[in-house]
């Protein structure tokens, strides 16, 4: 029944397709990020304590880290969805945007959920590649919605460099496979993940590596690692804040997911050493050029896309380390990280179509003058930053515990060093934006459709940080599956 | 099919598919250029229409006669009508000079072929030994993608890249599970469709566009 | 005896190539001409003329430039010598030419080099400036096409597991499919942008121009009069007979004789003029329709043309 969690987004994304948009249809795409939001929850439930749930003859299969990436697809589509309604109301009210070009958005946001979905749960490596393919063109489209000069050119950019970056992980598939059909000596199941894994140590070691190098430059340009980023700022910030949020919360790590199965089969072949350095010659390069880039951001949404890659980096450090510990860590900081960057984007789209600007300097005393979403920003600001309650502050405390216990002591220290370099960038960022003089108008309301979700959000967000009960076994399970 | 013939013939089309990638860094004039990839798009369709009639694999033939039409005429056909009406971007600007450029595919040539060692010695069947062109094609892609200022040669570099690994595929494994190889040789034409319709995008909103006049976004 | 017989007959053999050469390319170098002129709408100079312009050449007065030295005079000879050594040792009409063992594909180019530098030297010991002028932009051009030269070499010589020429021209008997390899055939594409090259034909360097813009070889000999001229013409002609018979004996060896018997030489002989001719009228068929690629667009060309060679062999590697 797995492949019902598939045609939920398709069902939904029915009625956009057939009439133009109306707030319902708008709606519909919410139903359709709950209900998946759920099903992850059941899936996770299900399989946490018994084996992976497999469906539709063997090619998706779902397992603890399949169903907790579904349950961060969920909970920050969810966010995205409802923000959604509100925006395309702004954008059809502005003038800016036509009906029929809402509903195509609608449509395409449900497409994205639909790929992203089959490449979380898909038990076959090539589906997993055809999916994330398909991500990047649905992407495309998505980010070139506003018709705007900046966002063609982001949309060209990222098409173009991401193309390439699929392209490479393709060659590292067909490199896997090659090493398989040579190991087992038959097609059938050859790219299937589990019986690669089974196999792992009688593949050809040269053809792995290779291939392992492969996939993380080409999976590695969709997470948004250095030195393949630099679509990343430009995509994430001309994109409709929705998409942002969507873009920078779940797809970077849907990509990195892709890596973290191919790091299962890379370590069996050859030990953990080759995917470790590998990792933290990505991590640390990801860092060193968000941490140098993020001190001159004019642009408060390209400043959130560049901490993504930040994020990017220590969640790639993290992998690095591969204890079961330091992948709990990844994983709960890949829900933390989704939903407070999620809260973030959509803040920041609230800010652009209120105020009217994207530029840092021209956003002044938000606090002063729209309290509730000043302070949904300030506090997004605060739980990016790793502050406690915030269940940032527990990943990435245990990653850096589970990285110093590994001997990646060094590279945390250095991670340590950028992570404080772009502490002081993003606070001095936010002050410029959060404070100022009060000025004489009274401070304006946020709608409510707009304020309840992010609370909300970063209500999750604070809960996940102060205990991690509801999660824990399903992390642990989770890592299981993925540490050395 | 005979062996020799087999062997004579894949030979040959893979070499073809090398040289018009070593044309594209050659030739400045961009029909050259397009006509270079159609012909690489025919040899790489040649390519599998040979595995898939030697090895007796419909599905290969099938895919051969879908890779001739995507990459052989209609990819082609894309890339001239996004140039139409943008006369700047007939002859190609590289950042590196052309006989410097092919001293470079020459280096990379070689490079693939050393770096290739590991995955010749597993498949060391005629067609196995082949790989290091796919992966030479695919490097000189790189450097076309790399070193072309206009936005058209980016995207006959991301086209290099594609039918290079596409070649690898083909040889490697006389065709990864059929849905894989569709996936991935349609997935060239759905990203030029994509491009061609942000070409008309932006000269619908913008005006006629010279794609290199968009630079706008940057730090 | 028979080791006299056997010398008699090397000598013969080699005094027919020279002269197989020396005739056809001044032949073939009217040909061209004629061919050019009635794709042009011309009628054209008859076919044996530069015959006849040798002959009167050397019935001209020799002049010397004022400040030449003994490298002026000493220049068409040694050029006319070199050409002529190696379309001796050159497999042109026969698989098994005297010096055969000697006739390394190395030997030939680098003899063929050394006429062009002679030249190159005497250009500019000329002390005018078109000669000065002539001479850089010639050596220029040898420069850039010599890596591909010798690329295209190895390239021919991997399957052959050899670089002496006549066992590289027996080889591919023995295995007529080395013919269509892609090594092969990458070697012999590099290897024609090469001698269009080197023998100054389009589109590399237009033979009939004299405007100081466009000149490169006839800049190098502008003062050459008499004698002098006529050897330069013949040692010209000669190169490019021996280019092209090189060329399309590595295309299509058959017809080249096998023994030294008179019939055989005979064959040879008529095979050979008929492929060269065949060539040769192609060849001025399409230089109707080439422009001149433009002086600092050269290395681009030459480069392809290394290229090229390289993917020859590349391939040759990869086929064994």
């Amino acid at each position: 029944m797995l492949w019902v969690i598939l045609l939920v987004p398709v069902v939904c994304a029915a009625p956009s397709g057939l009439v133009s948009w109306r707030r319902a249809t708008g709606w519909a795409g919410v139903a359709s990020a709950s209900i998946v939001l759920v099903a992850g929850i059941v899936l996770a439930v299900h399989v946490v304590h018994g084996p992976a749930a497999v469906g539709y003859g063997g090619v998706l299969r779902a397992d603890a880290l399949s169903s907790f990436m579904v349950i961060v697809i969920g909970v920050i589509a969810l966010l995205a969805t409802l923000q959604g309604v509100r925006y395309l109301e702004a954008e059809i009210a502005a003038g800016r945007c036509t009906p029929r070009h809402a509903s195509l958005y609608a449509v395409l946001i449900q497409g994205f959920l639909a790929s992203m979905l089959l490449a979380v749960l898909a038990a076959n490596l090539g589906v997993m590649w055809v999916a994330i393919e398909a991500t990047t063109i649905v992407t495309t489209f998505l980010v070139g919605h506003r018709n705007t000069r900046g966002s063609l050119e982001a949309s060209w950019k990222y098409i173009v460099i991401c193309s390439v970056g699929i392209a490479l992980a393709f060659l590292g598939t067909v490199l896997v496979y090659l090493a398989s059909l040579h190991a087992s000596g038959h097609g059938s199941g050859a790219l299937n993940w589990t019986s690669l894994v089974a196999q792992s140590h009688y593949l050809s070691p040269g053809v792995v590596r290779l291939a392992f190098a492969l996939i993380v430059l080409g999976f590695g340009t969709k997470v948004g690692l250095a030195p393949m980023h630099s679509w990343l700022p430009d995509a994430h910030s001309q994109a409709p804040a929705p998409v942002s949020a969507l873009m920078s919360g779940v797809l970077l790590t849907v990509a990195f997911y892709a890596i973290l199965r191919f790091k299962v089969i890379a370590d069996g072949a050859l030990g953990p050493q080759f995917a470790r350095t590998l990792l933290v010659i990505v991590s640390l390069l990801s860092l060193v050029v968000a941490a140098s880039l993020l001190l001159g951001q004019r642009d408060y949404k390209r400043m959130l896309a560049y901490h993504s890659v930040e994020h990017m980096g220590l969640i790639a450090l993290g992998a690095a380390a591969g204890s079961t510990l330091a992948i709990a860590a990844v994983l709960l900081h890949i829900l933390g990280h989704g939903i407070a960057k999620g809260v973030l984007f959509l803040a920041s789209g609230e800010i652009l179509l209120v105020e009217g600007t994207s530029e840092i300097k021209d956003v002044r005393s938000l606090l002063n003058r729209r309290p509730v979403l000043g302070g949904i920003f300030a506090f997004g600001l605060v739980a990016l930053l790793g502050f406690p309650p915030f269940s940032l502050f527990v990943s990435e405390l245990n990653m850096l515990r589970a990285e110093f216990r590994v001997g990646l002591g060094w590279a945390a220290g250095l991670s340590l060093v950028c992570m404080a370099v772009i502490f002081g960038a993003v606070m001095s960022h936010g002050r410029e934006m959060l404070f100022g003089p009060k000025g004489s108008d009274a401070p304006a309301l946020t709608p409510a459709l707009v304020a309840v979700p992010l609370i909300g959000g970063l209500v999750a967000c604070a809960f996940i940080g102060v205990s991690v009960w509801p999660l824990g076994s399903l992390l642990h399970a989770a890592a299981h599956v993925v540490a050395l | 099919m005979n062996h020799s013939a087999y062997t004579s013939v894949l030979g040959l089309s893979c070499g073809v598919i090398v040289l018009c990638a070593v044309v594209v860094l050659w030739r400045r004039s961009l029909r050259a250029i397009v006509r270079a990839l159609a012909v690489q798009g025919m040899a790489l369709a040649l390519v599998a229409l040979t595995l898939g009639l030697h090895g007796h694999d419909d599905g290969l033939v099938v895919v051969a006669v879908l890779v001739l039409v995507a990459k052989g005429a209609v990819v082609p056909t894309l890339i001239t009508r996004i140039v139409r009406h943008d006369v700047a971007s007939r002859e190609t600007q590289p950042l590196v000079n052309v006989p410097a450029s092919l001293v470079a595919a020459g280096v990379l040539i070689f490079l693939a072929f050393a770096a290739s060692r590991s995955i010749t010695a597993l498949a060391s069947s005629a067609s196995g030994r082949l790989i290091p062109y796919g992966m030479a094609a695919m490097l000189i892609g790189f450097f076309a993608l790399a070193t072309r200022r206009k936005a058209v040669s980016q995207i006959v570099g991301l086209l290099l890249v594609d039918n290079g690994i596409a070649l690898v595929a083909f040889l490697a494994t006389a065709g990864v599970p059929l849905i894989v190889e569709l996936g991935a040789s349609l997935d060239v034409l759905l990203i030029v469709v994509v491009l061609q319709v942000l070409a008309t995008q932006m000269r619908l909103r913008l005006g006629s566009v010279d794609l290199d006049q968009l630079a706008e976004l940057h730090d | 005896m028979s080791t006299t017989w056997r010398a008699l007959g090397e000598i013969v053999v080699a005094a027919v190539q020279v002269i197989v050469t020396g005739v056809g390319g001044l032949v073939l170098v009217g040909l061209m001409r004629k061919v050019r002129a009635r794709v042009e709408g011309r009628v054209g100079a008859p076919i044996l003329q530069p015959l006849r312009d040798v002959r009167k050449l050397m019935r001209k007065e020799r002049l010397r430039p004022q400040f030449a030295t003994w490298i002026f005079p000493l220049a068409p000879v040694v050029f006319v010598a070199t050409v002529s050594v190696a379309a001796v040792m050159a497999p042109l009409v026969t698989s098994r030419p005297a010096l055969g063992s000697g006739a390394d594909l190395f030997v030939i180019v680098y003899l063929l080099l050394l006429g062009s530098t002679i030249l190159a030297l005497a250009g500019l010991d000329a002390g005018t400036a078109f000669g000065g002028m002539g001479s850089s932009r010639a050596v220029t051009i040898g420069a850039l096409a010599e890596p591909a030269l010798l690329v295209t070499i190895l390239a021919l010589s991997i399957s052959a597991h050899s670089s002496n020429f006549p066992s590289i021209i027996r080889a591919t008997f023995v295995d007529p499919g080395v013919i269509i390899s892609p090594a092969r055939l990458f070697a012999l594409a590099a290897l024609l942008i090469v001698i269009v090259a080197e023998s100054g034909r389009l589109p590399v360097d237009n033979p009939v121009t004299h405007l100081e813009l466009t000149m490169i070889h006839e800049a190098m000999i502008l003062e050459y009069t008499g004698p002098d001229l006529a050897l330069v013409t013949l040692g010209e002609a000669m190169r490019l007979a021996l280019l092209l018979g090189v060329f399309v004996n590595l295309i299509l060896p058959w017809g080249i004789a096998s023994s030294m018997s008179v019939p055989a030489l005979a064959l040879g002989v008529v095979v050979l003029s008929a492929k060269v001719v065949a060539v040769a009228v192609v060849l001025g068929f399409v230089e109707v329709f080439l422009a001149k690629v433009r002086l600092f667009r050269l290395p681009e060309l030459l480069a392809g043309a290394f290229v090229l060679a390289l993917l020859g062999v590349v391939s040759g590697v990869v086929a064994k």
